[in-house]
C-alpha cells in the first residue's frame, strides 16, 4: 500500500507492505537508521519518535497509522546550520551520552517534554524520561543536559518577549 | 604526580559524541550492504539434550534460503573457548542449554531465513537437568561440564583460593562471630543494542566482518580457528557499540563465525542481528553465587580471621566464569587486614543458560557478602559503620590478606572520610536511627560499603596494549588502539592523551575504531584495562613521535629540542618568532623524518602462587566509599534510594566527564542488581525474556548522585590514573542493602531486595513452569522425545 505523510517536515509517499510497524518503515523503507530497534515491546523508547508533536514507540505504531499525519525523527531534529540544535548541544556538553543507542530516543523525549513544559523541575525531566531507558549513564548528566535546555530556551523566549 | 598538564584532567567533550546526537552512528544494525543476505539460528528448546538427528535438507530447498550451516562446517565441529575449549559456534552432540544454537541459515530475507529454521528437523532426547549449582558436585550430578581425565569432577569449572593462616581456630576464640549465607543473583547486562555480526566474502577468499565484539583480536583468532583461515584473510572491523559492559564476547564471537561460514558457503554478504528475546536467551549472564561467610573480631573491634566460601553458577560452559571465580577470590576479603583468612571458590556447570564478564567480574557478587557480614558485624559490636571501617581497612604500608605489601597509592581512607562529610554521616545516621524509633511506616536508613578492585588483569593473563599515530598530509593526526570504545570513552581518552603528549589541539586527532588491518592486537577490552594499559600505549606512541617532530622544530629554531616551548600548537625557540605546526610538520617533511611511531607498553609482572593462594595479585588497587540513604515503606515494602555519596580513588582523572558518567552508570546498575534485577532460570528455563519482565533502573529509580574523586598518584598509569568502569558498580548494592538494614533493623541476605523480601523477609516463589515462554523468535520445530 502506498502512504502519504509528513516527514521532519518534508511531504513523504511510499509504498510499503500493511503490516509493518511505524519503526521498521522508517529503518528498512525509508532508510532512517537514528531511530533504533530495541524491545519492540514499547519497553525501551530506543525507537521514540514524535507523532504530531507527541512522543510515541515507532515499534507499537503500525506504520499505516502514521496517514496524513506529521512524524519527527531524530533525523529532523537539527539546529538552522543543519548541525546539532541547543538539545543535542547539550547532550555533548553535559556528557549525556556513552554508548549513544538509546541517545536519538532520549533527544525526543526531552523535545516532547520541552515543548509541553517551559520550566520542569529535574524530578519532572525524570518522570519524562521514565519510558527511555539508558544502561550506560545513569541518567544524571542527561537531567543536566535537559534542564540546561530549559533554562536557556526560557531565557530566549523571556528576552523575546521583553524585546516584543 | 605528573600535575603540570593542560588538557589532561581538564573539561573536555567525547570524540563520538556529535555522531551520536545527531543519530548518524552507525550499530550493526544499520549496516546494509548490496545482496545481503539475513541470518537466522536454530535455538534449543530444551536445557539439557542430546542431538538425536539433525537433518537441513529440506531447509535448503526453502524459497529464498541460500544456505544452512551446522557444526559440521567448522574445524574441529567449531570446538572453541576464551578461556576453556568447551564451546561450541552451533551445538556438537548435545546442548547444554536452552537457547544454544543448533543450526544457522541464510536467505533473501528475514521471513525466508525464518521459514528455513522451521524446516529443520531436529530431534532432541532429554538429558537429567542439572539446575541447582549447590548439587553440580555430587558424585551423581547429571554431567554438563566436558570429560575429564585427571579425575577431577567434570562439572567443576575452576577452583581457587586465598590463603593466609588458620582462620578458623582463630574466628572460634573471637569473642564476637558472625556466620551469614549470601546470595546474588543473575544480571543480565541489558545493553540497549543486541548482539549482531556483518560478513563481506571477496573473491580472494577473505572475509571482513563487522561485529559487536568487545575485543575484535580474540574474534580474529577465534574465527581462524574455526573457519581455519590465516590471518590475512580475516579482517575484523569494530562498528560503534551500544554498550557491552562485560557482555559483547563469547555470542557475539559465535554470530561472527556463523555468518562468516553462510559468507563463504554462498559468496553473498550476510548480516544476523538479534531481537530481544533472543539475545537474552542465547547470551551470557552474570554468574550466580552462594556465599558462605564467617568472620571473627575482638571486642574492641579489630577484625581478626576470615573464612570465605562460596560456589559459582556458571551455567553451560565456562566463559568468563574461568576468570571471575579467581578475580571473585581474590576480593572477597574486601578491604581489610586479616591476621587469617581463607577464601575458597568454585565455579561449577548447570543448566542455567551460561554466565560469563559483567561488570565487576566477581568482585561486584563477594562485595555484596563481606560489606554486608562487615557491616552487621559492627552493628554487633555498637561501633558506628565507618568507625568500624577506618579501623580496618586497607592503608598505606598494610599486607593484604594476600601477602601484598602496600607501598604507594591508596586513598581508601580519605575516600571513606569524604563520603562520611559529602553525606553529612554523623548526623544523618544519628537523626534516622532516632525517627525509626517512631511508629512511622516510612523508616530511613543510611549505609555505607567499602571497597578495591585490582587494575588491569593482574594474574589473569598476559598484559599489554599497543598503539599506532601518525602524521597526514592534512596535518591532522591518526591514532589507532587495539581496544575498543564500546561507549566508556576509551577513544575520548587516548584522543586527549595524544593530544597532552603532542601539544595539539584535540581536534586534530582522528582516533580509529580498532580494525585487525589497520591497529595492533592489544588483547581483550576488559577489566577496566583500557585506561591504564591502552592509555600507556597511546602515550608512549605520542611521545615517541613527538621526539620525531621536536627534531624538526629545534632545527627552524636553530636550538636544542629541550629548548623548545609551545604557544598554543606553535613552537617558539630561545631568540626567535613562534613557528606554527603545520610549518613544523612540512620542515620534518623536508628533512625526510618519517612522522609515524608504534608503540606497544607492557604492565609489570606479577606474581601469584595458584597452588599456595599468596602473592602479588594485582599491580595497583582503585579504592573507594560509597553512602546510600534509603526510604523504606513497611507498609509497601518499597525501596526509595533518595542518594548516593560516592568517593573514589581512581588515581588521575584523565577525562573528567567521562570518569563521571562511569561513576554515575555504573552506580544505577549497582542500584538495579541491588533492587530489582534478577534472571530468573526455572529448571533451567530462563523466565525473564525483556524488558516488561526483566526491569533496569529507569530515571526514576536513580537519584542524583554526588561523586567526588580522590586523585592519588598510581606510578604505573598515565599520567597517575587507575580505571574507573568497573569499580563504580561494585559498592552500591551492599550500601543500599546496609541502608534498608539501618531503616529497618533486618538485614536481608539475598537480592533483588524486592518488595516481597523486605516485607516478609523471603521471597515468594511463583509456580513451575517448566517451560519456556512461548516467544515467537523461539521455534520449537525441534521433536523433544519423552524422557524415559
Amino acid at each position: 500500500m502506498n502512504i502519504a505523510f509528513k516527514l521532519n517536515g518534508k511531504k513523504t509517499s511510499v509504498t510499503i507492505p500493511e503490516d509493518i510497524t511505524l519503526l521498521t518503515m522508517l529503518r528498512e523503507h525509508l532508510n532512517l537508521t537514528g531511530t533504533k530497534q530495541g524491545c519492540e515491546i514499547g519497553e525501551c523508547g530506543a525507537c521514540s519518535v514524535l507523532l504530531d508533536g507527541k512522543l510515541v514507540n515507532s515499534c507499537l505504531v503500525l506504520a499505516p497509522q502514521v496517514e496524513g499525519r506529521e512524524v519527527v525523527t531524530i533525523e529532523g531534529i537539527r539546529g538552522l546550520d543543519g548541525g546539532p540544535n541547543d538539545l543535542q548541544q547539550n547532550f555533548i556538553d553535559h556528557g549525556a551520552i556513552q554508548c549513544g543507542y538509546c541517545t536519538p530516543g532520549m533527544i525526543l523525549a526531552s523535545e516532547a517534554l520541552l515543548s509541553a513544559h517551559l520550566k520542569p523541575s529535574r524530578s519532572e525531566i525524570r518522570e519524562a524520561l521514565s519510558g527511555n531507558l539508558c544502561r550506560c549513564t545513569g541518567y544524571q548528566q542527561i537531567v543536566d543536559a535537559v534542564e540546561a535546555t530549559a533554562k536557556s530556551r526560557n531565557l530566549q523566549s523571556e528576552g523575546q518577549k521583553n524585546n516584543g | 604526580m605528573d600535575k603540570k598538564t593542560k588538557i589532561v584532567g581538564e573539561p573536555s567533550k567525547r570524540v563520538d559524541a556529535l555522531e551520536k546526537v545527531l543519530g548518524t552512528a552507525r550499530y550493526i544494525g544499520d549496516y546494509k550492504v548490496p545482496g545481503m543476505l539475513y541470518a537466522r539460528v536454530l535455538r534449543s528448546s530444551h536445557p539439557h539434550s542430546k542431538i538425536v538427528s539433525l537433518d537441513i535438507s529440506k531447509a535448503e530447498k526453502v524459497p529464498g534460503v541460500r544456505a544452512v550451516i551446522t557444526c559440521q562446517d567448522f574445524v574441529n565441529n567449531g570446538c572453541f573457548g576464551r578461556f576453556m575449549n568447551d564451546q561450541f559456534i552451533l551445538a556438537y552432540k548435545k546442548v547444554r542449554y536452552a537457547g544454544e544454537g543448533i543450526a544457522a541459515v541464510a536467505a533473501d530475507t528475514p521471513e525466508a531465513a525464518y521459514q528455513g529454521i522451521l524446516a529443520i528437523e531436529c530431534i532432541l532426547e532429554p538429558l537429567p537437568i542439572l539446575s541447582d549449582m549447590e548439587r553440580a558436585l555430587d558424585p551423581d550430578a547429571p554431567q554438563v561440564g566436558p570429560d575429564r581425565v585427571d579425575g577431577v569432577h567434570p562439572n567443576l569449572v575452576v577452583h581457587n583460593i586465598v590463603h593466609k593462616g588458620e582462620p578458623l581456630e582463630l574466628i572460634q576464640d573471637c569473642p564476637v562471630q558472625l556466620e551469614r549465607k549470601y546470595h546474588t543473583p543473575h544480571q543480565d547486562h541489558a545493553y540497549l543494542e543486541t548482539e549482531g555480526a556483518l560478513a563481506i566474502p571477496f573473491s580472494d577468499g577473505s572475509l571482513t566482518i563487522y561485529s559487536t565484539d568487545q575485543s575484535p583480536f580474540i574474534n580474529q583468532s577465534i574465527l581462524m580457528q574455526v573457519l581455519g583461515l590465516p590471518q590475512t584473510k580475516i579482517r575484523v572491523i569494530q562498528p560503534v557499540i551500544g554498550g557491552s559492559f562485560g557482555g559483547k564476547n563469547d555470542l557475539s564471537y559465535q554470530t561472527s563465525a556463523q555468518v562468516a561460514a553462510l559468507a563463504l558457503k554462498t559468496g553473498q554478504p550476510v548480516r544476523m542481528t538479534f531481537s530481544r528475546e533472543e539475545s537474552t536467551i542465547a547470551g551470557y549472564m552474570r554468574d550466580a553465587m552462594n556465599m558462605y561467610v564467617r568472620i571473627g573480631a575482638d571486642q574492641d573491634g579489630t577484625l581478626r580471621a576470615l573464612s570465605f566460601l562460596g560456589i559459582l553458577d556458571s551455567g553451560a560452559y565456562a566463559s568468563g566464569s574461568y576468570l571471575t571465580t579467581w578475580r571473585a577470590c581474590i576480593h572477597a576479603t574486601g578491604a581489610y587486614r586479616f591476621d587469617a583468612a581463607h577464601v575458597d571458590l568454585k565455579s561449577v556447570y548447570t543448566n542455567n543458560g551460561y554466565s560469563g564478564a559483567f561488570r565487576g567480574y566477581g568482585n561486584t557478587e563477594v562485595c555484596f557478602a563481606i560489606e554486608q557480614a562487615i557491616d552487621e558485624l559492627a552493628d554487633r559490636l555498637g561501633i558506628d559503620p565507618i568507625e568500624f571501617r577506618l579501623k580496618n581497612c586497607l592503608k598505606l604500608g598494610d599486607t593484604t590478606p594476600h601477602g601484598h605489601t602496600l607501598k604507594e597509592s591508596v586513598g581508601l581512607t580519605e575516600c571513606i572520610e569524604k563520603v562520611r562529610a559529602l553525606s553529612d554521616w554523623d548526623a544523618k545516621r544519628k537523626a534516622f536511627s532516632k525517627h525509626n524509633q517512631t511508629s512511622s511506616s516510612l523508616r530511613k536508613g543510611l549505609g555505607v560499603a567499602i571497597f578495591f578492585h585490582g587494575v588491569s588483569l593482574g594474574a589473569e593473563g598476559v598484559d599489554n596494549a599497543s598503539s599506532t599515530i601518525q602524521v597526514n598530509g592534512d596535518y591532522t593526526i591518526s591514532l589507532s588502539s587495539g581496544l575498543t570504545d564500546y561507549g566508556q570513552g576509551s577513544r575520548t581518552v587516548y584522543t586527549l592523551i595524544a593530544a597532552e603528549e603532542l601539544g595539539v589541539n584535540p581536534d586534530r586527532i582522528i582516533m580509529y575504531r580498532p580494525d585487525t588491518d589497520t591497529s595492533i592486537s592489544s588483547g581483550p577490552t576488559v577489566a577496566s584495562r583500557a585506561t591504564v594499559v591502552g592509555g600507556n600505549a597511546a602515550r608512549l606512541a605520542a611521545q615517541n613521535l613527538a621526539k620525531i617532530i621536536n627534531l624538526a622544530a629545534a632545527d627552524i629554531l636553530h636550538c636544542r629540542p629541550d629548548q623548545l616551548q609551545r604557544v598554543g600548537e606553535s613552537f617558539i625557540g630561545p631568540d626567535e618568532e613562534p613557528v606554527s605546526w603545520e610549518m613544523v610538520i612540512q620542515h620534518a617533511r623536508q628533512m625526510g623524518l618519517i612522522l609515524s611511531n608504534q608503540s606497544k607498553w607492557e604492565a609489570p609482572q606479577i606474581d601469584w602462587n595458584f597452588e599456595t593462594g599468596q602473592g602479588i595479585p594485582y599491580y595497583a588497587y582503585h579504592y573507594g566509599a560509597q553512602v546510600a540513604e534509603v526510604e523504606v515503606d513497611l507498609d509497601t515494602g518499597k525501596i526509595l534510594v533518595k542518594d548516593i555519596w560516592a568517593a573514589h580513588d581512581a588515581g588521575r582523572v584523565i577525562f573528567p566527564q567521562g570518569a563521571a558518567g562511569q561513576l554515575y552508570g555504573g552506580i544505577a546498575q549497582g542500584i538495579g542488581y541491588a533492587l530489582m534485577e534478577e534472571v530468573i532460570y526455572d529448571d533451567g528455563y530462563l523466565q525473564n525474556l525483556n524488558f516488561n519482565e526483566y526491569t533496569i533502573p529507569t530515571a526514576c529509580d536513580v537519584p542524583d548522585i554526588h561523586g567526588c574523586f580522590v586523585e592519588t598518584d598510581n606510578p604505573i598509569g598515565p599520567y597517575g590514573a587507575k580505571n574507573i568502569a568497573e569499580p563504580a558498580m561494585v559498592p552500591t548494592a551492599p550500601a543500599v542493602l546496609n541502608a534498608v538494614a539501618h531503616a529497618t533493623g533486618q538485614r536481608i541476605y539475598e537480592i533483588p531486595a524486592s518488595l516481597e523480601k523486605v516485607l516478609l523477609m523471603r521471597d515468594l516463589q511463583r509456580p513451575a513452569q517448566h517451560n519456556l515462554p512461548n516467544h515467537k523468535f523461539l521455534v520449537t520445530r525441534q521433536k523433544i522425545l519423552k524422557v524415559q
